[in-house]
């Protein structure tokens, strides 16, 4: 039996903003995902390699170049390229066949998986924080690079956001999603739609990868977990629903930063894994999920 | 007439040519060595597995991302049973198939009786399989978490030591056999029929009449009992029940295989587990850490370039004549 512990203001700040900074990594990957799963309906296996290969790029560049920034930013923009290169290779192709476009990503992800395996070895590696130490938040002291993802979760949030809600890319998106035919018809580029879409949730999943380096450290399949939980967030909160993504992610980042108070992490985490079986049989459309989206 | 003398003909001559394979394999023995019969062990139990995986993948369309689970499961219950309980090997096996038909029917229903699309599906069942995985990895009082459940050897029948290498090889020939042999028996009856048509156009097969949900929830638990057996039957080989065999690279793997073998061609999946354990264990020797890697980039040639798998290429060439 656990009793239920007495949490000091501080205890209870430092899990608050645990399941923040968690809830916005979790956010990074899924935003990747459901851009992805909302416009073109594919399971992109791959984006745990992505995520993998975001957080490798940053630490080797980051080590030659001594700058954290430096490594984010060569590799997000690497990880951007190979997402263009494998789109435009082969995944174009497979958009009508869900099937063989998720075995193929699976696929992709394995070799990708392996190959960082085989050249960097399996044990994790550190990345040193751009901002090391710490703030002192409410008398607790909580380490700079955990508000540095929060901030960044939060850009990223409303700048997506305002991507898809304000421009004309973003209605493009809306556009070829709902309607692919009669957007087509009235001018929409959809296959350019699809590439921008896809390099997008790449960029995302390496920006998840190389900010999460310094908190959880690197290794070859540190993307695999992500990216099942991501998927999970992305059915409860509605395939394709921005909004939906961020509002769970944040839900799951406070449970699992609290619930490990009452239970073993472990059941935390099959806990969100039964809610969202529930959710894909009850409610397969999420908090958010609006039909016309996906289907 | 002419078209069902054809079939049966065809059918017949598909069934002695499969004689020659189980004769290869069950002189194997003869002339292997120890250790490349006990991965010949392993590569006939997966092929089995593979087996089981294509009724729900190939022959029914289900897309499970949760095959590991029931293979573990199947690997638990005859380790739980001989390693805590001490009771007979035996009594493993029916318990295997017991409560993986049972779980594969409470965690199939739902999905398949509301007709969840593809991607959900895949979703649902990858979320019970690491459910699965990490439960038997938690939950230390059951299961032995991440020290699994060791030893069991196999037991000695009838003054033969099925715990040596060549008995447990034709045992396990034996059980693959005949389980291999009466699922073929299976899906060449009318209900295979029935499946084939369910995944063509599952619409019409419900306007003639058919309960087509029931078909899928039938083949669903069958698919999961087989892998169950595979597993009990697995287990032995190495030893001890642990997390690793129902990781989620065992499901990618077993994926693999059916697809480089073939989707729904019944003997593709076997031929593709059983080449690429072998191959594995070989690399093992030279390469290490490069089975995956391969593994992974073939997977990717077959799904973009021959989708059909191995026995497509071997149709597709014979056609081609």
């Amino acid at each position: 039996m656990y009793e239920l512990p007495l949490l000091t203001s501080s205890q209870f700040v430092t899990y608050l903003l645990n399941g923040i900074s968690q809830g916005m990594i979790i956010f990074l990957v899924a935003s990747g995902l459901t851009l992805i799963f909302g416009l073109i309906g594919l399971i992109n296996f791959a984006h745990g390699a992505l995520v993998a290969l975001g957080g490798y790029g940053t630490l080797l560049i980051a080590d030659a170049t001594g700058s954290f920034w430096a490594g984010l930013a060569g590799a997000v923009v690497l990880v951007a390229l190979l997402g263009l290169v494998l789109e435009r290779s082969v995944l174009h192709r497979v958009y009508e066949r869900p099937l063989l476009g998720f075995l193929g990503t699976f696929g992709m992800y394995v070799v990708i998986e392996e190959l960082l395996s085989f050249r960097f070895g399996d044990q994790t590696r550190q990345i040193a924080a751009p901002f090391p130490g710490t703030v002192n938040v409410m008398g607790a002291s909580y380490p700079k690079h955990r508000f540095l993802i929060i901030l960044v979760g939060a850009v990223v949030a409303i700048g997506i956001g305002a991507l898809l809600s304000y421009t004309r890319l973003g209605m493009e998106i809306h556009a070829t999603a709902t309607e692919p035919d009669t957007a087509e018809i009235l001018g929409v580029d959809s296959a350019r739609v699809y590439t921008l879409t896809f390099v997008i949730g790449a960029s995302l999943a390496a920006l998840a990868g190389g900010l999460t380096g310094p908190v959880t450290s690197v290794s070859p399949g540190m993307g695999m977990s992500y990216m099942i939980l991501a998927f999970l967030v992305i059915i409860v909160g509605g395939m394709g629903s921005f909004k939906g993504s961020l509002l769970v992610s944040l839900i799951v980042g406070q449970i699992t930063a609290f619930g490990w108070l009452f239970f073993q992490p472990t059941y935390v985490r099959l806990g969100v894994f039964v809610a969202a079986m529930v959710f894909i049989l009850y409610k397969p459309r999420g908090f958010f999920g609006k039909p016309e989206v996906f289907e | 007439m002419s078209a069902v003398t054809e079939l049966r003909q065809y059918f017949t001559e598909t069934k002695r040519w499969l004689l020659v394979p189980v004769v290869l394999l069950a002189l194997l023995p003869l002339v292997s060595e120890q250790y490349f019969l006990s991965i010949a062990t392993q590569a006939i139990i997966l092929g089995l597995f593979a087996i089981s995986v294509d009724i729900a993948l190939g022959y029914v369309g289900l897309f499970t991302l949760a095959p590991a689970a029931f293979f573990g499961i199947g690997a638990y219950s005859v380790a739980k049973l001989v390693v805590d309980y001490g009771s007979s090997f035996w009594l493993g096996f029916p318990a295997a198939i017991v409560i993986a038909a049972v779980i594969a029917l409470l965690i199939g229903y739902g999905p398949i009786k509301r007709r969840i699309g593809l991607v959900y599906f895949v979703l649902f069942t990858l979320a019970f399989g690491v459910l699965v995985h990490d439960f038997t990895y938690t939950a230390t009082w059951l299961t032995g978490g991440s020290n699994g459940l060791g030893y069991l050897t196999a037991p000695t029948v009838f003054g033969i030591d099925l715990s040596r290498t060549v008995p447990y090889y034709y045992f396990a020939l034996l059980g693959v056999v005949v389980v291999a042999g009466l699922l073929y028996w299976v899906l060449s009856s009318d209900y295979g029929d029935v499946l084939h048509a369910t995944r063509q156009n599952e619409v019409r097969m419900r306007y003639l009449g058919y309960d087509t949900d029931r078909e899928k929830l039938i083949a669903w638990v069958i698919s999961a009992t087989v892998s169950a057996i595979a597993g009990a039957m697995y287990v032995a080989t190495v030893g001890i029940a642990s997390p690793s065999l129902m990781a989620f690279s065992l499901t990618g793997e077993v994926t693999i295989w059916v697809v480089i073998g073939g989707l729904g061609t019944f003997f593709g999946p076997f031929i593709a587990a059983f080449a690429l354990t072998v191959f594995e264990s070989y690399l093992g020797s030279v390469l290490p850490e490069g089975y995956l890697l391969i593994l992974g980039a073939l997977f990717i040639v077959f799904v973009f370039v021959l989708p059909d798998g191995l026995i497509g290429l071997l149709q597709r060439w014979r056609d081609g004549e």
